[in-house]
């Protein structure tokens, strides 16, 4: 009996472990694909000047002037997302495909700055404008190399760097996906 | 004779307390565990005298019974009344660990007889001295206007205690129709999920949350979609297909959860009777029906259009025609999921996107459907080009409640067009005075709105039972703790429902209505008062103001519309029941 059920469980954990190499590879080539066909001139367009001069500012006296002063040029947006959302498509089934762009004048700090239908992410923090650079992120922008990460429980990210006409790697993307889908998550 | 004074100093407390042991208080003074009133609603002191209320047919009469038995002693309370119909609910007091008090709001429906022990086993507050409980009672419409004389009976260490109850039953009825509409607002179904972990049956849930606002005078809304776009499954049809193949695959879920309340079975058996909801959200958002991939490209419209379509179609063949359906958006560009805010537009040049879903709409829905559809939207910052920009296209509106006070032409301008006002807020903290959740009500009333929407209403915290942090965000609660596989109500929404009774009955003769008279009972105001005049804000655009701007400008507003105390509406009801009662 004993070994009947250890048997099950092997077998349950090897069909998840395949199923997630199967599923991170999956991202990986959606993640390989993007880096080429996001476009970093464009992504940098998105913020508006005053979005940014507001990004870090601390009103005392208004805890939210950043959260409403945050603004995007709406044609460079448009573009990218659009992109993002056939990025999507290539991956298998509720894939997102989130733009990341490091904060301008704080190099510790990186903001998600668009986002997708399922809302999901390994790093968002939910209703944060800008938040402290992940070490994950900051060695995709350092490196230009592509990085798988699994720390979320259920959770598969590829993060793959983003470059401009000048080679520059000015930002990146977050493919994510959840092993097991939730049809009510993030509907709040 | 000293002696015999002392004997009758010694012997004062064991008289008084036994004879105090079942008192009652009105609706707007809350009692303590202790034998007091809260401080929020103080002073005053509960009642030994017969309670005494007056109502209109077709609505309810309110009180508070406290009972105050012997420390560990079972105690037996019940009441009588003939004709009329009670319900006894026990007052759970709330624990708030920022202010060490303890606030009634949850209240858990008894039956009657009803049997505890003090302190009350489940609450658990040490040296309880008091066990609240609140009374309604229901005036049917057929009842014959007159006295009705009962009483409340108490039961305990082997003595009886009664308090006679009369009720003066008025010949005036409730209206039936709202005049201003309190609603309840919601987001998705994950909270049921956490609120009601052992339930299976979600549809009957959430029926069960539309009975009870329903049933409080009011309406409950829940949002089905996120910020990015993404519906939940029961709140929209199954959808198929791309591009010019995109069309409805099945209704099935959304008629199991909108079935009933669109055609008002959801709402039998309940005293107001069968009625659709007036207002409901679309699932309708950037990303749905249409995949905003598709954004300015034929394929937007043309997936739009056909969707929404059929879903004219089923409507009308549902015969869904009284409910207000609502294409609403919730999403800001903060959020990072769109390029525009469809809540609280910040910047002009995102009310394009409104027009041009004004005209998909338009385009989707034949001119002569007989079902209800509204263009929606929540409005604050630039609420005064909005109400000029998107004529003939937003016809709901809702603005916020503060900000609505700089504009005092509004109100007449969007009643002139037919369209919608509502305003919103939050709900107020238990430790606010009772009269505090009237404030908005009122206002709504004075300003010409028919809604007042709490943006959040069910959603109580983490433990509400013992870390309360002040219901702010709910007037239900979950009666999972009590056994009860639904939601309970708190005695905030009870005394908003008594609230909008009030406020029918003074719209059935409004041209009556002192309103000069009628602020100044509430709060010493003048009608004129609640308007937020010649504000040096608007001498610069919107987009410039910043929070503390806005807080500065509204500083005054938000004392004006405060009520002066707890018995703020006690004294507006007298008076509208002197005016709009009728007689005995």
């Amino acid at each position: 009996m004993k070994a009947r059920l250890l048997l099950t469980f092997w077998i349950c954990a090897a069909c998840y472990a395949s199923g997630q190499t199967k599923t991170a590879e999956e991202l990986d080539q959606v993640a390989r694909v993007a880096s080429v066909m996001v476009d970093g001139d464009v992504c940098e367009r998105i913020l508006t000047p005053r979005a940014a001069q507001h990004l870090l500012k601390v009103d005392p006296r208004d805890q939210w002037a950043a959260s409403d002063n945050f603004d995007v040029n709406h044609d460079a947006y448009i573009q990218i997302k659009k992109t993002l959302i056939r990025l999507g498509r290539l991956g298998p089934p509720h894939t997102d495909v989130n733009l990341w762009m490091p904060v301008p004048g704080d190099p510790s700090r990186i903001q998600v700055m668009i986002r997708n239908v399922n809302e999901i992410s390994q790093f968002w923090t939910w209703g944060d404008l800008h938040q402290p650079m992940p070490p994950e992120m900051k060695e995709v922008l350092t490196t230009g190399k592509r990085k798988t990460v699994m720390q979320k429980p259920n959770f598969i990210s590829v993060l793959a760097p983003v470059s401009n006409s000048l080679g520059d790697v000015v930002g990146l993307v977050e493919v994510v996906k959840q092993l097991v889908d939730d049809p009510h998550g993030n509907v709040k | 004779m000293s002696a015999r004074i002392l004997l009758s100093l010694l012997l004062m407390p064991l008289l008084a307390s036994a004879a105090a042991d079942l008192r009652w208080l009105p609706e707007h003074l809350r009692p303590d565990p202790f034998g007091g009133i809260v401080r929020a609603d103080g002073p005053g002191q509960a009642r030994e005298t017969r309670i005494e209320l007056s109502g209109a047919r077709d609505g309810y009469v309110s009180c508070h019974i406290l009972v105050s038995p012997q420390a560990g002693r079972q105690f037996t309370l019940t009441a009588e009344l003939q004709g009329l119909e009670l319900e006894l609910f026990r007052e759970w007091f709330h624990f708030m660990p920022s202010r060490k008090e303890w606030y009634p709001d949850a209240l858990i429906p008894v039956k009657m007889p009803y049997s505890s022990v003090l302190p009350d086993p489940e609450n658990k507050i040490e040296n309880q001295r008091t066990q609240a409980f609140w009374l309604d009672i229901w005036i049917p419409k057929e009842a014959k206007p007159g006295v009705y004389d009962g009483k409340v009976v108490l039961r305990a260490s082997g003595r009886t205690s009664t308090l006679p109850l009369r009720i003066r039953v008025l010949s005036a009825i409730v209206p039936a129709d709202d005049v201003v509409i309190p609603d309840h607002n919601s987001y998705g179904t994950f909270w049921l999920n956490a609120q009601y972990p052992k339930s299976e049956d979600l549809f009957r849930l959430i029926h069960a949350y539309h009975r009870i606002f329903y049933e409080h005078r009011g309406t409950f809304h829940q949002l089905g979609y996120g910020h990015g776009g993404k519906v939940a499954p029961e709140f929209a049809p199954e959808l198929t297909g791309s591009g010019r193949t995109r069309r409805i695959k099945s209704w099935d879920l959304y008629d199991r959860h909108y079935g009933p309340l669109l055609d008002g079975t959801a709402f039998a058996n309940t005293r107001r009777g069968p009625r659709p909801i007036p207002f409901v959200y679309l699932p309708i958002n950037p990303e749905w029906p249409a995949s905003f991939l598709w954004w300015n490209e034929k394929g937007y419209e043309t997936e739009f259009v056909n969707v929404v379509r059929e879903m004219e179609q089923h409507f009308r063949e549902k015969n869904w025609t009284q409910t207000r359906f609502e294409l609403f958006f919730n999403h800001k560009k903060r959020y990072k999921a769109f390029p525009w805010d469809g809540d609280e537009t910040r910047f002009p040049e995102d009310n394009r996107y409104f027009v041009e879903y004004g005209r998909l709409m338009k385009k989707a829905i034949p001119a002569d459907s007989p079902v209800k559809w509204v263009f929606r939207t929540d409005t604050s910052w630039t609420m005064a080009q909005q109400f000029k920009e998107l004529e003939g296209v937003i016809n709901f509106w809702v603005a916020g409640s503060g900000m609505l006070s700089l504009y005092d032409w509004a109100p007449k301008l969007i009643r002139s067009r037919g369209e919608i006002l509502w305003t919103y807020g939050s709900p107020p903290r238990v430790n606010d005075n009772s009269a505090a959740i009237t404030s908005e009500l009122l206002k709504a009333w004075l300003y010409g709105a028919s809604g007042f929407v709490h943006w959040l209403a069910v959603s109580p915290g983490d433990d509400p039972w013992f870390q309360f942090t002040g219901g702010a965000t709910a007037l239900v609660y979950p009666g999972t703790r009590f056994g009860i596989n639904e939601p309970i109500p708190g005695i905030r929404l009870k005394i908003q429902r008594n609230c909008v009774q009030d406020l029918n009955l003074l719209e059935a003769v409004k041209d009556r209505v002192d309103r000069e008279e009628l602020t100044r009972l509430y709060n010493g105001t003048k009608p004129n008062d609640w308007w937020t005049r010649n504000s040096p804000l608007l001498n610069r655009p919107p987009q410039d103001w910043n929070n503390a701007d806005i807080g500065d400008a509204l500083k005054d507003h938000r004392k004006v519309q405060r009520p002066k105390d707890a018995s703020a509406w006690q004294r507006v009801r007298e008076y509208v029941l002197k005016i709009a009662g009728g007689e005995a």
